[in-house]
Order: structure tokens, then C-alpha cells, then sequence
């Protein structure tokens, strides 16, 4: 269900050695993203989209069930103590999953990856630019603004096939 | 034509969506830690996408049970993906993760449109498609220096 965050950072980084191994693991991650996606489409065009949407999320909420209950005691605060508006990521997820489902059979894989990315990129420089949901307000720089330019051109150039 | 682009502009949206709730998630999984942040995440979806079903979704003459198990296997490559980012991610770090993984997606997506893979319908690769990806290419390129230099 995940797509890359894109709120790229400089984080700092460990062994070269390492580097080298693990990058090419996070490739294939990222092939898998793709796959994922590949399979939706056609899956919901048989059976509906939301419950092509279903199985995504309830396969992957066994899956996860299970893993949790063999990785033994979880550290942290107990989930019903925390602040509930940070349970909402729930509901946001299915609709990307049905966008997903909507939109690979029309306009392929690749491009609907390019338009994610497109929403992801320019969410953060808008929110950073307006200062929306309570961000603060940070100028945002030349480099930004070009990225966000070349975002759009990617999608006319999408849009007209 | 028209349909293309307002279906373009709702991938734009669902992807603005995912960043959100990615800010969200990230967050609980730093206090819950990932394996619960996600479980809740999923639960959540399955839940409300369920409750959709019950009352929105139309019958279908083909159901979940009847496609070949295959095509069933999507949440698996979901639940890979977030073990090997929680284990790449702080050795890697972020921004190189980040470009591996975008790298995989697009390289991937390209290949299963190309060849038609999974059911999929054959979209041979354009000059425009390629050229959007050169764009994409670039604007990760200014996102990432622009980034750098605030840190």
C-alpha cells in the first residue's frame, strides 16, 4: 500500500560496504511497489475496486497481525492513550489504494508512479509556501519552484500521451 | 481527453494524500513503533473499505475467491517494502533511499506497461513517456539539492 515519502532529507549514513549491499534490497522494494500497483489494476476491474482494495488491506492486516504477535511485548504508549487525530492515517490509505486500482488500467503503471510522486512533491512545497494545517511558513527557494515546474511538465506530457 | 486529465488530476490528489498520511504514520511509528502503526493502518482501512463495500459497491459476477491466488499477492510486496525500509533506512539514510526506491518503481512500472505484464494492457514506451521520467528525474535532482542546503 505504501508509495516512497518524499520528503527527501540528508540523513547520514553508514559503512560504504553496507551501502552497497542494501541498496540493491531497496530496489527490488521498490519493483515490489510497482508490482503491487500492477496487480490492483486488473484485479479491480474483475472483481470492483473496493474490493480489490479489500484484499490489500485485509491480507495485509493478518500479515501484520501475525508478525506483531511473534515479535513479542511492543515498547511504547498503549495506542488507545494517544492523541486521536493520529488514527486517521487509516481512513487516507484505502483511498489511495482505490485511485491505484482506478487509474493503472488507463494510464500504465509508470505514469500513475509519475503522478504520485507529483502529489507528494508538490504537497510539501505548497504546504511549506502557504503555511496550511499549522506548518510553518518557510520560504520556499528557487530550486523548489523548479522541481514543481518540471513536475507539471512531466504530466502534460502524460496527459497527451 | 477530459476524463484523462480529471482522472490525472485525482492521482495527483491521492498522492498528496499519501504524503499526509504518511506524516501521520510516521509520527505514531516513532511513539508506537512500526509494526503497531501499521497494523492500525491497515486495520482502519480494511474496516472502513468494508463498511464501503457493504453499502456502495455493486454485485460482481467475479469475486475475490474466484481469481487466481496470484493476483491476491499485492499486500505481500506492501509489507516487504516497510521491513526493508525500517531496516535500510537509517544505515542508507533517507534521500538514498528514497531514490532507490523511486528508481525501482518507475524502472518497474516501466517494464510492466512496456511488456504488459500481470494482466496489465501493453503501453509501448514514447519519447514523451520517456522524457517525463527525464523531468521526474530532475526535479528530484533540485528537491534533493534544495534540501541539502537547508539542512
Amino acid at each position: 500500500m505504501q508509495s516512497s515519502s518524499i520528503d527527501i532529507a540528508a540523513a547520514p549514513a553508514s559503512k560504504p560496504g553496507l551501502r552497497l549491499l542494501l541498496l540493491p534490497l531497496v530496489i527490488l522494494a521498490g519493483m515490489g511497489l510497482s508490482v503491487e500497483a500492477g496487480l490492483l489494476g486488473p484485479l479491480g476491474v474483475q472483481v470492483g475496486h473496493l474490493w480489490a482494495t479489500l484484499s490489500i488491506f485485509g491480507v495485509g492486516s493478518a500479515i501484520l497481525f501475525l508478525l506483531l504477535l511473534f515479535s513479542g511485548p511492543q515498547q511504547g504508549p498503549a495506542l488507545n492513550t494517544l492523541p486521536r487525530w493520529q488514527l486517521i492515517g487509516g481512513f487516507l490509505g484505502p483511498m489511495y489504494v482505490v485511485v491505484l486500482t482506478l487509474a493503472t488500467p488507463h494510464i500504465g503503471i509508470a505514469m500513475t508512479m509519475i503522478a504520485i510522486l507529483s502529489g507528494q512533491v508538490g504537497k510539501s512545497v505548497l504546504i511549506d509556501h502557504f503555511g496550511w494545517f499549522g506548518a510553518t511558513r518557510k520560504k520556499v527557494n528557487g530550486e523548489r519552484w523548479l522541481a514543481l515546474l518540471l513536475i507539471v511538465a512531466a504530466l502534460v506530457l502524460i496527459a497527451r500521451g | 481527453m477530459m476524463n484523462l486529465i480529471i482522472l490525472l488530476a485525482v492521482v495527483v490528489v491521492a498522492g498528496a494524500v499519501l504524503s499526509v498520511q504518511a506524516a501521520i504514520n510516521g509520527r505514531l511509528g516513532e511513539t508506537v513503533g512500526v509494526l503497531r502503526s501499521s497494523l492500525l493502518t491497515f486495520v482502519v482501512g480494511a474496516v472502513s473499505t468494508g463498511l464501503l463495500i457493504l453499502f456502495f459497491e455493486p454485485a460482481h459476477a467475479v469475486s475475490l475467491l474466484d481469481v487466481p491466488k496470484w493476483q491476491l499477492s499485492g499486500a505481500l510486496f506492501g509489507v516487504v517494502y516497510m521491513m526493508v525500509m525500517v531496516g535500510a533506512v537509517p544505515r542508507v539514510g533517507t534521500a538514498v533511499a528514497t531514490v532507490a526506491v523511486i528508481v525501482g518503481q518507475l524502472g518497474m512500472g516501466m517494464l510492466i506497461d512496456n511488456f504488459g505484464w500481470l494482466g496489465n494492457p501493453a503501453i509501448e514506451l514514447s519519447g514523451s513517456r520517456v522524457l517525463a521520467m527525464v523531468l521526474l528525474g530532475l526535479a528530484l535532482v533540485f528537491m534533493y539539492r534544495s534540501s541539502t542546503r537547508q539542512a
